[in-house]
């Protein structure tokens, strides 16, 4: 071989101001919910944006063929699935058409897992499909600033995005409590779609307040999203709930990617786990944001003695973090507080504490385990499903450090489940075994229930006939010390009738 | 006896000891990033009154020895050097008579390229393992408890050594009843007996390329992680070509002397495409991972110091740290002309046999094209000040090289 020079990375080229609104922003990597909403923060602050399609499971086949062996699923998943869009758009607008018209923006750094190296894996998809000339910018968390100006990360972007964030979160909350109890079906993702749509358009048209401190002081004090909100909750209103179909709560944790997603690239699990019978618990993404919080208080707190103005530093990420809870609670509170809280991380911390270092980052860190414990110990869930990609390399570590938590916790239903993309009847399977398990407890607590309060299943229709708000799915059933949903119905229909 | 009590209770640097703790054994799995962090280990705890003597290392990976101590305590599917913890941990607890087992979370490493690279981050799973595998002898009963052994897991940020003394502390004060102040000293032991380790390594890669430059003899450079001189993991691939006649060097100890990184890296600096010759940016952009870093690094090197001919690049089945390596590495090498060939997936199966055919195959190939690798090279470099000790003599054309 005769070659003479020296091989260099990709470096795309510039995004330049001229051409914001002209260009299209491609990304993706969440829900469809959480997408159509970012691209209303991004069209507000004067960009064009597309999210990828949805992940299908041939992106899986094509990002095989086009990266290094070896990669783990989501790398593999969501490297296809740009593949596969360059493909279609190619074919339909042409190659130039496609390098001139879209940029893909993608998340990078956090270092320890392949997760901060993903973009080399989309570089070979670049490379295999001759797109060299491609734009993709890899925005580092720490680091968000594009050159040339055509990627400006301004105070009304970063809170648009946020809010995004939230509302997308506690929209997928409403709708995984509601969607198992529907009385007509289809109709939880009939409203939720009015909702998203309702709620990206406030999104993409919110008034301008600068592009600095009086933006951020409209932001944080803005009854704007409330108002957003109160709309959505008349949606949800309307719809009809049966909260007596006893269902076992499972409550999902996991690798960032493979617990948000939707779709094939984790088998639709969520919704298959609803089909089978359960009502799921979804994982927000504010849960992850408010974790890289804590971690860098928890790093500053460490090394306190060689960081300058270590107190000052301190009440500002406190402050911070209060504000991000206080927001957060602000939004629930406007959807009758049906969304779940953020669990303490404090909490999770210590109770993950004799089995996971804190400082381990990557995967869900000590998450994985701190949620499972606190969810069991707390009763909010009667089974834990764990999703893991194959090829994970922090997430098998917090798998292999549940098998103490087990041992002293040998009643925790726990199904870790590997995700290929392939062998799905042998992941559903297994998850299926532990599901059998969590309904028959969910049943025992509902008959428990019924037999403390001395209720009949028929007193309680009589009585919601009496009290229909009781079927509203905005209406809020407190909890009584129960996992399930049911039971603690039960408990509540009985404190309204003076029985407990 | 006063005076040999008082003699026994000074550290190397003389500061005092709270404690005798010369009786204390010690023990360490040698897994994962101890192969580059082990000099730290045993400065730190003789400074601390250990003897060398108590300080004992378990041995080297093998089937036998996960297969004698280690089976049943693995949680999950993970890359093979990470599995072997447990049979090392099983080992040291079963076989060595110790009071203390340490384990090291080595969170990140004292990398060389500190500077001009974002981190020196351990891979992921080099801290998690150990929590990971210490759950296989928790899971039924404490296991540590029963053999009356202490396990004492501290983390560790080397990339941040302010933060060490009190991260050891704060693991050992009790397993050890030390002082703050003890653990600071020792932990400068350890760190300066690390550097001394390394320094000396380099300065003896360094002899060995001068050789070759003065014999016109081609080396071949392994690209690996540190763990992959454990016979048990690294197959010994490396003694497979030392038998052969190559002088080998491993990438982690290359030299880094000034006047050997201008004569590779200067033209490249003044031309503004790099900042430093350790800075991997221009092929690199997500430098986080120390021996990543290194592993880019040592391709950069490869790519153009004239007698390192081939590269052989060594990974472990499913090691996630180097899987988006691959073709940048590949091609940082071959770019250059230099021969690379990889073996990947090692511990998939037991690769023994096909391993003695794919290095005569490479034999065969570094013995052909040697000589015109060299030649090349070396023009590429003609108008650079060469080092001291190269003493490079231009090879004749066409020259064949005999190994």
């Amino acid at each position: 071989m005769e070659v003479i020079q020296q091989y260099r990375a990709y470096r795309p080229r510039p995004l330049k101001g001229e051409e914001r609104g002209k260009v299209k922003i491609v990304y993706g990597g969440l829900t469809w919910k959480h997408e159509r909403l970012i691209q209303g923060a991004l069209e507000n602050a004067g960009y064009k944006a597309e999210p990828l399609p949805e992940i299908k499971r041939a992106d899986l086949d094509i990002g095989k063929e086009l990266i290094d062996t070896g990669a783990c699923c989501p790398t593999t998943f969501t490297a296809g699935n740009l593949a596969r869009f360059l493909k279609e758009k190619s074919e339909r607008e042409g190659r130039e058409g496609v390098k001139e018209g879209y940029v893909f923006v993608t998340i990078g750094a956090c270092g320890p897992c392949r997760f901060g190296q993903y973009h080399e894996s989309y570089e070979r998809v670049l490379e295999n499909l001759d797109f060299k000339d491609f734009r993709m910018f890899l925005l580092d968390l720490l680091q968000m600033e594009q050159n040339e100006g055509g990627l400006e990360i301004t105070m009304p972007l970063t809170f648009g995005l946020v809010y995004s964030m939230f509302l997308g979160d506690l929209m997928t909350d409403m709708e995984y409590a509601i969607r198992p109890y529907e009385v007509i079906p289809g109709e939880t993702d009939k409203v939720l779609k009015e909702s998203i749509e309702l709620i990206y358009d406030r999104l993409k048209n919110r008034p301008s307040r600068g592009k600095k401190w009086g933006s951020l002081l409209w932001h944080v004090t803005t009854p704007y999203f409330v108002k957003v909100l109160k709309e959505v909750r008349e949606l949800w209103d309307k719809v009809e709930v049966d909260r007596l179909r006893v269902k076992p709560r499972v409550k999902i944790t996991g690798e960032f990617w493979l617990q948000t997603h939707e779709g094939d690239g984790n088998y639709n699990i969520k919704r298959w786990l609803e089909q089978e019978g359960a009502e799921v618990i979804p994982p927000p993404i504010a849960v992850w944001m408010d974790y890289l919080i804590y971690l860098s208080l928890w790093k500053m707190e460490e090394s306190r003695e060689f960081v300058e103005k270590f107190w000052l530093k301190k009440a500002v990420i406190k402050l911070l973090l209060n504000l991000y809870h206080f927001t957060y609670n602000r939004l629930r509170k406007a959807l009758n507080n049906i969304p779940n809280t953020l669990p303490p991380q404090e909490e999770l911390r210590s109770l993950a504490k004799p089995y996971f270092h804190h400082f381990l980052a990557g995967g869900e860190g000590y998450m994985l385990i701190g949620k499972a414990l606190y969810a069991h110990l707390n009763k909010h869930a009667h089974m834990i499903c764990e999703l893991s990609p194959y090829g994970c390399m922090p997430n098998t570590m917090s798998i292999g450090a549940m098998q103490a938590v087990l041992g002293k916790y040998p009643d925790l239903l726990y199904a870790p489940i590997e995700i290929k993309g392939d062998a799905e009847v042998h992941a559903l399977s297994r998850c299926q075994m532990i599901l059998t398990e969590a309904k028959k407890r969910a049943q025992r607590e509902f008959e428990e229930a019924l037999e403390r309060t001395g209720l009949s299943v028929e007193d309680i229709r009589n009585y919601e006939d009496e009290r229909p708000e009781l079927r509203k799915a905005t209406y809020k059933v407190p909890h009584y010390g129960y996992a399930g949903t049911s039971a603690n119905y039960v408990m509540h229909v009985a404190k309204l009738m003076g029985r407990v | 006896m006063p005076f040999i009590s008082l003699f026994k209770r000074r550290t190397a640097e003389g500061g005092e000891l709270k404690k005798d703790r010369s009786h204390i054994r010690v023990g360490i799995p040698k897994f994962l990033n101890v192969w580059s962090t082990h000099r730290f280990w045993i400065g730190f705890l003789k400074a601390l009154g250990i003897p060398a003597k108590n300080i004992v290392f378990s041995s080297d990976t093998s089937e036998e020895q996960f297969r004698e101590y280690g089976k049943g305590r693995i949680g999950m599917d993970s890359c093979y050097p990470v599995k072997v913890l447990a049979g090392h941990i099983g080992e040291l607890l079963t076989t060595k008579k110790l009071d203390i087992i340490l384990a090291p979370m080595v969170y990140s490493l004292p990398s060389f390229l500190r500077g001009h690279v974002v981190d020196t981050l351990s891979c992921t799973r080099v801290p998690m393992s150990v929590e990971n595998i210490k759950a296989g002898f928790l899971k039924e009963c404490n296991e540590f408890e029963k053999h009356g052994v202490k396990f004492v897991n501290p983390f560790v940020s080397f990339a941040e050594p302010h933060l060490l003394p009190k991260q050891l502390y704060e693991s050992l004060k009790d397993a050890l009843d030390v002082s703050y102040e003890e653990v600071e000293r020792a932990v400068k032991k350890g760190l300066e007996e690390l550097k001394r380790f390394d320094s000396e390594m380099r300065k003896k890669t360094r002899e060995i390329l001068e050789w070759c430059a003065q014999n016109n003899h081609p080396c071949i450079l392994i690209l690996a992680r540190p763990y992959h001189m454990d016979p048990g993991i690294g197959h010994e691939i490396d003694v497979e070509f030392q038998s052969l006649g190559y002088p080998v060097v491993w990438g982690q100890y290359l030299p880094t002397d000034k006047d050997l990184m201008d004569w590779l890296f200067g033209a490249e600096i003044e031309a503004g495409i790099i900042k430093s010759p350790f800075d991997i940016s221009d092929v690199w952009t997500s430098s986080y991972s120390s021996n990543t870093n290194e592993i880019i690094w040592g391709a950069k090197f490869a790519a153009r110091f004239p007698w390192i001919t081939a590269v052989v690049r060594l990974s472990s089945y499913e090691c996630g740290m180097d899987q988006p390596t691959y073709t940048p590495v590949q091609k940082i090498v071959e770019y250059s002309g230099t021969l690379y060939f990889k073996f990947g997936d090692l511990d998939e199966t037991r690769p023994s046999g096909s391993i003695r055919i794919r290095v005569e195959t490479i034999d065969y190939y570094v013995k052909k094209y040697s000589p015109h690798i060299i030649e090349r090279k070396l023009k590429r470099l003609e108008e650079r000040k060469v080092p001291e000790g190269f003493g490079v003599i231009p090879p004749p054309r066409n020259a064949s090289t005999s190994t």
